[in-house]
């Protein structure tokens, strides 16, 4: 039990409405305080099985824009809840996969491939924690990888590549994201699925830049790497850019400033961004 | 306000909340100015009590989790919570870091109050600059040594 004062059957009570608001039928953002206390209850009892019991009695499946919603908290969740989430999730992937077979081509308010883009990028997330425990849902820079990865350079170098093509999948979900946005409504519902990509992707980044910075000082044979860290620098900063002109999404999260230009890897006693 | 106040110590007698949680309630309310330092630092002393502590907890604890509506509670409990993890008791700090999560996930706190203004911001703020502080072993240390010494050099009448 946590150290604050909780009362278990009411967090289980509270925790079935709260997710029956993240995902109701509303076309709007799943609201943050829902979805906070879901991520609450995880760190509370260090389980989360309740939470995908919730999610399946829901009637979500018939629904396009509230299987985007439930994608949308499984995302934050996962993300941000204790580290027995992540396992519980690897468990729940046929749930997931459900969600993307539930909508035939665009929908009915065109969220057809947003849902199926949000399902294969969950997945590639999932499979890369599976492989790599060592990582939090958040990508937060531990020193002791950039440990292991100087130890084991090889190791190192893979990781990059994989965590980079993770970077890239978000890439492309996001170019989605924007190209789907409809004239005719405020988007609030497109843009609240771009607030943990903007998170997840700035996690990575300056996971990759410290992990090269010190895999610098041991070994030389990282210029691919650093050619694609390169563009996928300057793919970010356009997602940034563009996300900068979202006064809904700005107004929730404060979107990273990259600088113009990637920075030097070769100084390894430069900051960490951010 | 002053009806605010009045109201509010009805439901301190009415809830029956000891005179330490009185005083949490009080620095952590709904009034539109912050908690003075006095009181702040009446709260981080009383830290130092082991039931004080758990009640001082129990009440940061409740005002931390409330809703947007009420984001002065949650902005000032946080408040409180940064000056007692500087002079209060090393119990704050454990405290703090076993359930870091609370002030983590309040990093994107979220409220719109009437006037269309985003006074969430303030509390996604504090939430992410006392998890840093929480994060950052080294510089907690020096700071709660800073405060010490201060306080010691304050008690002393010695200025250097």
């Amino acid at each position: 039990l946590p150290s604050r004062p909780v009362d278990r059957e009411k967090a289980e009570a509270d925790l079935a409405q709260n997710i029956k608001k993240a995902t109701s039928p509303e076309e709007t953002a799943p609201k943050q305080k829902h979805v906070r206390s879901c991520i609450v209850y995880t760190w509370d009892y260090h389980m989360s099985a309740s939470i995908w019991a919730g999610l399946k009695v829901q009637p979500i499946l018939s629904d396009e824009v509230q299987i985007f919603k439930a994608l949308i908290t499984v995302h934050k969740i996962i993300r941000q809840g204790h580290p027995v989430v992540l396992k519980d999730a690897q468990r729940e992937t046929s749930w997931i996969e459900t969600c993307a077979r539930s909508t035939v081509g665009d929908g009915m308010k065109g969220y057809g491939r947003l849902i199926r883009g949000y399902v294969d990028f969950i997945l590639s997330k999932l499979s890369f924690h599976k492989q790599h425990q060592e990582f939090n849902g958040t990508f937060e820079y531990e020193e002791y990888i950039t440990l292991k990865g100087i130890d084991d350079p090889n190791e190192g170098y893979e990781t990059i590549g994989e965590l980079m093509n993770l970077q890239d999948q978000i890439d492309q979900f996001q170019k989605l994201i924007f190209n789907n946005f409809r004239g005719s409504s405020n988007n609030e519902c497109r843009i609240a699925a771009l607030v943990p990509l903007v998170e997840e992707s700035y996690g990575i980044y300056k996971f990759i830049t410290s992990m090269l910075r010190a895999m610098h000082r041991t070994m030389d044979a990282l210029a691919p790497l650093r050619t694609r860290y390169n563009s996928q620098h300057y793919a970010l900063l356009k997602f940034y850019y563009e996300c900068s002109n979202l006064r809904y999404l700005t107004s929730l999260i404060s979107v990273p400033k990259l600088p113009q230009d990637p920075p030097d890897l070769t100084i390894s006693d430069s900051p960490t961004p951010g | 306000m002053a009806a605010r106040g009045a109201i509010r110590s009805v439901k301190n007698y009415a809830k029956g909340y000891s005179d330490v949680q009185v005083k949490v309630r009080e620095a952590t309310s709904n009034d539109p100015w912050g908690p003075s330092g006095s009181l702040m630092n009446e709260i981080a002393q009383m830290t130092y009590n082991q039931h004080d502590f758990v009640e001082i907890m129990e009440m940061l604890d409740k005002r931390m989790n409330d809703k947007g509506k009420n984001w002065r509670h949650v902005f000032k409990a946080l408040t409180v919570l940064d000056y007692c993890l500087h002079t209060g008791s090393e119990n704050v700090v454990i405290y703090a870091k076993e359930n870091a999560y609370i002030v983590k996930t309040l990093k994107e706190f979220q409220h719109i109050d009437e006037d269309g203004k985003d006074v969430g911001a303030n509390v996604r703020q504090k939430a992410k600059d006392i998890t840093a502080l929480l994060l950052d072993e080294t510089r907690l240390k020096e700071e709660r040594s800073k405060r010490t010494a201060m306080r010691d050099r304050m008690a002393n009448g010695r200025y250097t």
